[in-house]
């Protein structure tokens, strides 16, 4: 393998830069590599090539070349071009994927001109991130998640995100590529059904989440492409669960040995109490028929309407059901206790309207069908304008029927933890955030 | 007469159901001249009143097709507004982006709602907002020389921002009059006008 050039790093377990040079995504990799794990061989071209390219509007001197010989030595007959700053920027950047030999160095110019994108520059300024960073740039062997009957791709939480229960929680597509699970554009399958259908990658990638959890001291999420058989990890992420979930995964790991007493208390903010007191959808107790995108927190149960006139002429609480909502929708909705969409993330029309009016919103159904009849679920089944569903706008579950609700964490998760933070204080009594407060004063002092 | 009640049928087209006082507010005109154009379209069964709302029926969105693709042919303004649609959906992601920043505010690395007692951040929010209607304008104001109508959303848009900019913190994205709403209805007035259907499924 060439050595380190001006411009290219190679992707290998040793690989140890700063963030802002290499992105977070190839130190992601990396950790990956040295746990043993099976990631695609990679390069990767610094954030430093971004912000000369950036700033003299050309290529920097020497990059062509170094990069021309990264993608020789991949040997692959096609690449993966993902963007990987230091810092997150959701679905910002650009990404080109099956990138055959000859049009690698373009697609690395798409990808370094998305820095620069309008909608990139004001999430930067949002969120208070410099415009001089740049960003990284992954180039990988591709590897097909729709190659055979042995090949999928999905994502995958080493715990439920939404409650912190220690289970796999994440979606699968059997013989399809990764991009149709990440942009939502084909219904996906429960993460479980890898056990069943592969079960040689259901327990390498099982394994893998496990070993992850370790390093990180925290759930992570994991995104894979499994090729005839072959397991191959492509990003890594630390979960960082909040509310709840987070409240259950600190007294867990601290159960399991993986944090001290002190060092759950300490993940624990009173922010996430005040999240664990918005109402979900005990998911145990209920048929959950659909999943999508949790838009807007909280639990509703009604008939399902599917245009706005019958959500405003039919009696009794309804849960608004659309392909996507547009102002018309807006009467709908607020004679709703609830809205549901096939398309859209948390930013969509329908999102922002359930938001102000202080509605649970699911959006982003991948393979719901509506019609003036009823909806056709992403598995099939087929529900009539009428039948009562509960959603939750926090998971962005739908199940049949009126689901039992939750409000704090399930168990005694919380009450140990505030026990805990009695024991740190000395103190006791007061609210769960005074109580919470008063163990960080001890172990946290001038916060 | 189908030319001066055009902007009431079409409001409701854009807009959905609508109080007589909206309806005024949107059209730019009074509340006398906008009843008078429904009970004309109301004659012509093109509108219908629920519950104090007036919106179209489905012989009114019928004639409102018809009208509009005839006015925007007599303007010769159809691939004028095919760009203007371009570019205004190059700014839609971004509308959504800041509408969803003013409710959900990051906190510890968590999305929690916005309850608006961080004055800076939303000042920095209000102030990409203004950044974004300064980008929008020129579209506008190319749509509104072939299309007089479009012109109401430029000020509309302007008065929603100037209002959320003096503290009324709803017409950013709360209610029908809010930048957010006069936006999508924008968005549903560029679809409507090239008879494109805003889902394929």
């Amino acid at each position: 393998m060439p050595g380190t050039g001006r411009w290219l790093r190679p992707l290998t377990a040793e690989l140890a830069a700063p963030a802002e040079v290499v992105g977070a995504k190839a130190l992601g990799l990396a950790m990956l590599m040295r746990l043993g794990l099976p990631v695609p061989p990679a390069w990767v071209v610094t954030s430093e090539a971004c912000r000369s390219y950036l700033a003299a509007g050309r290529w920097p001197d020497g990059l062509r070349a170094e990069l021309a010989a990264a993608v020789r030595d991949l040997e692959a007959p096609t690449v993966s071009v993902r963007s990987g700053a230091s810092v997150s920027m959701p679905g910002m950047m650009d990404t080109v994927l099956d990138v055959a030999r000859g049009g690698v160095a373009p697609a690395v110019e798409t990808v370094f001109a998305s820095w620069k994108a309008p909608r990139a520059w004001t999430y930067r300024e949002l969120h208070g991130i410099s415009h001089d960073l740049g960003t990284a740039v992954v180039v990988q062997a591709m590897i097909h998640g729709d190659r055979d009957e042995h090949s999928g791709s999905g994502v995958v939480f080493s715990r439920n995100p939404n409650t912190g229960e220690p289970v796999a929680y994440g979606d699968v597509l059997f013989t399809r590529p990764g991009t149709d699970v990440v942009s939502g554009t084909a219904p996906t399958l429960p993460i479980e059904s890898l056990a069943d259908r592969e079960p040689g990658v259901w327990a390498e990638l099982t394994g893998a989440l496990a070993l992850v959890e370790r390093e990180y001291r925290d759930t992570c999420y994991l995104e894979f492409t499994y090729c005839s058989g072959e397991l191959w990890l492509l990003q890594a992420r630390r979960g960082r669960y909040r509310g709840a979930a987070g409240i259950r995964v600190a007294v867990d790991l601290a159960d399991e040995g993986v944090l001290d007493r002190s060092g759950a208390l300490c993940r624990v903010s009173a922010t996430d109490l005040d999240a664990a007191r918005v109402a979900r959808m005990d998911a145990a107790g209920s048929r959950v028929v659909a999943r999508g995108v949790g838009a807007s927190a909280g639990v509703a149960a009604g008939r399902i309407a599917t245009t706005s006139e019958s959500a405003v002429s039919m009696r009794g609480p309804v849960v608004l059901i659309r392909p996507e909502t547009s102002p018309h929708d807006v009467r709908g909705l607020a004679a709703s206790v609830g809205v549901v969409t096939a398309t859209g993330g948390p930013a969509s029309h329908a999102a922002v309207v359930a938001r102000a009016m202080g509605r649970p919103a699911v959006v982003g159904v991948a393979g719901l069908a509506v019609s003036d009849a009823g909806i056709e679920l992403p598995s099939g089944e087929r529900l009539a304008a009428g039948t009562v569903v509960t959603i939750d706008g926090g998971s962005g579950e739908v199940a049949l029927g009126e689901a039992p609700i939750l409000t704090g964490p399930a168990g005694d998760h919380l009450g140990r933890l505030l026990g805990w933070a009695d024991e740190v204080s000395g103190r006791s009594g007061g609210t769960d955030v005074q109580r919470l407060a008063a163990a960080h004063a001890v172990l946290r002092p001038g916060d | 007469m189908a030319t001066t009640n055009l902007l009431v049928l079409h409001t409701l087209r854009c807009g959905g159901y609508a109080s007589v006082s909206r309806l005024a507010a949107t059209t730019g005109q009074t509340e006398s001249e906008v009843e008078s154009d429904l009970i004309d379209l109301g004659v012509e069964g093109l509108v219908t009143r629920v519950d104090g709302s007036w919106g179209l029926t489905e012989a009114g969105r019928a004639a409102d097709t018809e009208r509009v693709a005839a006015e925007l042919e007599s303007a010769g303004a159809r691939s004028m507004v095919n760009r203007a649609l371009k570019r205004f959906l190059a700014l839609n992601p971004e509308l959504l982006d800041l509408s969803a920043a003013w409710q959900l505010r990051p906190v510890e690395g968590a999305s929690v709602l916005n309850d608006h007692s961080d004055a800076e951040y939303d000042a920095r929010v209000l102030t990409l907002f203004e950044n974004l209607d300064r980008r929008v304008a020129p579209i506008l104001a190319e749509l509104s020389e072939a299309l007089p109508r479009f012109s109401r959303y430029r000020i509309r848009l302007a008065e929603a921002l100037q209002r959320a900019g003096e503290g009324e913190l709803a017409y950013v994205a709360d209610g029908t009059a809010s930048y957010h709403a006069v936006w999508a209805e924008l968005h549903e007035d560029l679809l409507v006008t090239l008879g494109m259907p805003r889902w394929t499924r």
